[in-house]
């Protein structure tokens, strides 16, 4: 198999961020997708953007401004 | 201090060889700290940055590296900006990893903390006295990740003009280390959020008095979401915009969250006399051409275009004041009494609960109250035990420079155990035959005052039902000043029933520690000072409890910290009880409790000392 190399911007495992775990992922150009080598998430770049857009429902107000303090 | 004043204070380090261009630059290659393309991409970050700056109108802290200190580019831009915008030129001890200082230490180490005693001296002489040979004057800034009280010492007896540090990242530690995949060893939780005024003996207690004063203010990196980060990563939720970008807290390219950020911060001056301070200290390793944290480097500029252009706004409307970093020191120390505390109340800004967290720090503990759990304190750090702790290599304590707890529930369970044995926390239970609630199950929010030197966080009241009929509770915490002791009343306001009783049973369950894991508890010792009798244990797992009637003491000694952790109360109707763990639940509890009839209240006073 291909050697893995970084990817695009430094991409980060999409599951160890759910664990708050900054990882990053190795990119293999011959399957064309992420790989993780600690918790084998493997996913090509939509999956790892849709799993981004899942990490971020968490804050529930990231699109909020706030001044009532 | 003035009324009113927010300080903002904006930081530029150039390190030339900052690990994350620097890791980018070398996939598959060796090593190389001269890498050319390297150090110019760092040095055109760091132009851009204090450019941001000053177009918005801000003076910055330009904290050389020393690396930087070998760059006549870095050093005509530090002595131009200085000239040009009244910028200060400070030091730091980030960033002195480069050729010259491996060619002359032979190590890669990168935090100063780390090194051994002998070694930290070197370091210091060198990166100070280079900075005199290039700038003819000495530095009255510096700064690291994290500056011990052993580093401090040595910097003033040697350089006595240097008069403010960053000194620490809010509760980086082991959430941090975590994060990184257990390998960015920022080992240090348990400081204040905002500047202080360190004791000698250990940089993370404020100094109680001026023999204990370190003789340098102290500011913590970054100005952090102080519930977030609790229970977060610190490397996400900060006045650091790529902190945020790296926590995605965002929606396509914008970050309102940095805003909201500054303006809790802000609003701490409702707690503080009027007084508040906001840092920013970005970096260049952050700003990277090659984009960073799934963030193109578009992204990584507009985020602290924006940053920066906030501040600046709040500047011109008057909001805001900028001063570098020796100019807050001077403005701080004017009117900071050693015992002030600083606190505030803070609430979620990120995940859309209504959730409060009352922050407290003075030279004798840091506490948080949790409002989610009734108030119940879930942090704890004895300061009055100032416990000298040296870090670094050829130290028992090494990379873990954190203060250590006597409570932080979110390490050690707090309420929710999972199904066996007791977590630290410090709450209330009622009791009424058999039934049994604790408030930290009752969720409300706070509000918060003064009296004098008193700070009072009043919550809300909560209901509690028990099977036949219903109780209204409030709780208040009372801070004075200067006393080490917290006033905690527990009020039935309201009954259902006038004739029932309830026992209130006030409690601390605690255990000491840095982090997660558990520590030997054998040696501490829990005693209690009744109307007639006392007991007391030498605590070895084995389940003990005992109770008196009368208490006028219920006491924790817990000489593996250097501290002793007392209740008492102003009722000779109460009892007093401990309650020894088991190995499979390594806590220790004091307590005190009390039957009302009806309505009423109880009323006892924390207090933290240390205990030789």
């Amino acid at each position: 198999m291909a050697q893995g190399r970084k990817g695009k911007l430094n991409y980060r495992c999409p599951r160890c961020l759910m664990r708050e775990i900054d990882m990053d992922m190795l990119y293999d150009r011959d399957a064309g997708e992420y790989y993780c080598l600690r918790c084998s998430f493997v996913g090509d770049e939509q999956e790892v953007l849709r799993l981004n857009a899942q990490f971020r429902e968490k804050y529930q107000d990231r699109t909020r401004r706030i001044t009532d303090f | 201090m003035s009324m009113g004043k927010f300080y903002v204070t904006i930081i530029h380090r150039p390190e030339m060889v900052p690990e994350y261009l620097q890791k980018e630059a070398e996939e598959g290659k060796a090593e190389d700290l001269t890498r050319s393309e390297v150090i110019q991409e760092s040095i055109n970050i760091f132009r851009t940055q204090q450019r941001v700056a000053h177009d918005n109108g801000l003076r910055t802290t330009i904290q050389m590296t020393y690396a930087s200190l070998f760059s006549s580019e870095v050093v005509a831009i530090a002595k131009e900006h200085h000239e040009k915008y009244g910028d200060e030129i400070g030091s730091t001890f980030l960033g002195i990893q480069c050729q010259q200082f491996r060619d002359k230490f032979k190590s890669k180490e990168l935090a100063v903390w780390l090194f051994s005693m002998e070694d930290k001296k070197r370091v210091v002489d060198e990166v100070i006295d280079k900075f005199y040979a290039v700038f003819g004057f000495y530095p009255t800034s510096t700064g690291s990740y994290y500056m011990d009280a052993e580093l401090v010492n040595y910097i003033k007896s040697r350089y006595p003009m240097i008069k403010v540090a960053v000194a620490t990242c809010w509760e980086e530690g082991p959430k941090a280390y975590w994060n990184a995949n257990n390998s960015w060893y920022t080992i240090f939780d348990g400081s204040p959020w905002n500047p202080w005024i360190p004791s000698k003996r250990n940089i993370h207690c404020p100094a109680s008095c001026e023999e204990d004063d370190i003789g340098i203010v102290a500011i913590p990196h970054l100005s952090r979401d102080l519930l977030a980060v609790f229970d977060g990563p610190g490397s996400y939720y900060g006045t650091h915009p790529q902190n945020i970008l790296r926590g995605m807290v965002y929606e396509g390219r914008e970050i309102p969250y940095f805003r909201n950020i500054v303006d809790q911060y802000r609003a701490m001056e409702k707690y503080n006399g009027g007084y508040a301070y906001n840092m920013m200290f970005v970096g260049p390793g952050w700003m990277s051409k090659n984009g960073r944290w799934e963030s193109d480097y578009d992204s990584l500029h507009k985020s602290y275009e924006d940053g920066m252009a906030y501040y600046g706004q709040l500047k011109r409307e008057g909001k805001a004041q900028d001063l570098t970093m020796s100019e807050f020191a001077d403005v701080y120390r004017q009117d900071r009494p050693y015992t002030r505390p600083e606190c505030t109340l803070w609430k979620d800004i990120l995940y859309g609960s209504e959730r409060q967290q009352f922050w407290y720090v003075d030279p004798w503990m840091r506490t948080c109250l949790d409002m989610n759990q009734g108030g119940a304190m879930i942090d704890l750090r004895p300061y009055a035990a100032k416990l000298v702790r040296p870090c670094g290599v050829g130290t028992k304590c090494l990379q873990d420079a954190s203060y250590p707890f006597l409570v932080q529930s979110f390490y050690r369970a707090g309420y929710f155990t999972h199904y066996a044995g007791e977590g630290a926390v410090k709450s209330s239970k009622f009791c009424h035959r058999g039934e049994e609630v604790d408030l930290c199950a009752c969720r409300t929010l706070a509000s918060f005052s003064e009296e004098g030197d008193t700070r009072i966080v009043t919550l809300d009241p909560v209901e509690i039902e028990f099977a036949n009929f219903t109780i209204r509770v409030q709780s208040v915490f009372r801070f004075a000043e200067g006393m080490g002791e917290i006033e905690i009343v527990r009020e039935i306001i309201d009954t259902t029933d006038l004739q029932a009783e309830v026992t209130i049973d006030e409690y601390i369950t605690a255990c000491y520690g840095t982090t997660e894991y558990p520590e030997d508890l054998t040696g501490v010792r829990l005693a209690l000072e009744g109307a007639s009798e006392t007991e007391r244990i030498d605590y070895a797992y084995r389940c003990r409890e005992a109770e008196v009637d009368g208490v006028v003491l219920a006491e924790a000694l817990v000489p593996q910290v250097d501290t002793r952790l007392t209740m008492r109360t102003d009722t000779d109707e109460a009892a007093g009880y401990f309650r020894e763990g088991f190995a499979f639940s390594p806590m220790y509890t004091i307590g005190i409790k009390k039957v009302i009839k009806g309505k009423g209240e109880l009323r006892t006073w924390l207090k933290v000392e240390k205990a030789s």
